[in-house]
């Protein structure tokens, strides 16, 4: 699964630390998660998908296959 | 995320200090091999076979619920390398999250395997009284291991 948190960080002029902060996880969470090495709970998805204020699909959509 | 099973961070430092404490007793003895005298003491001993570990001990030797005196230096490192390392490895991060608990279970699915990979080696390739340490050494390895490839996968995460 991708995902376009770092365009969102970059565009909100946040670091992975202030995303993690505020979402209350760890910053390496953050990084795997925009590595696409983690996908995140559903729960998750939804908080930062809130926090830029985009619906889940417009921030994490499947590769083809998936 | 709330984890079953974990204890609080504040363990976390206590569990390292008491696991180093274990590790460094725990290599002095084995340089003793576990035959040092410090803190010789009486212990009640539930099963004992009187000749020692692997002394030719027939079964009339064999007593039950009896007092001796040992040294319990390796029992202290032990039983530290035990408490400390279930702290270190089962304590809560400072951020717990749903993403360090994936990382946690798979390092010990790694552990796991990985020391009975070692063990089973061992089995065919170390025989004697060498085995005997294998299996000394093995009483900590799961929980050593485990503890170095969750902080090795956290670091690189």
């Amino acid at each position: 699964m991708k995902n376009n948190i770092k365009i969102e960080r970059a565009r909100h002029d946040m670091t992975q630390a202030d995303l993690a902060d505020k979402i209350g996880v760890s910053r390496q969470s953050i990084n795997a998660i925009e590595k696409g090495k983690y996908i995140p709970s559903a729960l998750l998805a939804i908080k930062i998908a809130q926090l830029f204020k985009l619906s889940v699909e417009e921030l994490f959509f499947p590769e083809p296959g998936e | 995320m709330k984890t079953e099973y974990l204890l609080s961070n504040k363990f976390k430092i206590p569990g390292w200090i008491l696991l180093i404490l274990g590790l460094v007793l725990g290599v002095y003895e084995s340089y003793a091999e576990f035959e040092s005298d410090i803190f010789v003491t009486k212990v009640l001993a539930v099963f004992s076979s009187g000749l020692g570990f692997l002394g030719s001990s027939s079964e009339e030797n064999n007593t039950f619920f009896r007092i001796i005196e040992n040294s319990i230096i390796d029992e202290i490192a032990a039983l530290a390398i035990i408490f400390g390392g279930l702290l270190v490895g089962f304590s809560r991060e400072k951020v717990e999250d749903e993403f360090i608990y994936k990382l946690r279970k798979d390092s010990l699915v790694w552990a796991i395997i990985f020391n009975y990979v070692i063990l089973a080696l061992t089995v065919v390739f170390v025989y004697e009284f060498s085995f005997f340490n294998v299996l000394v050494y093995n009483m900590f390895t799961p929980l050593l291991f485990f503890i170095i490839r969750f902080n090795f996968l956290k670091a690189r995460a």
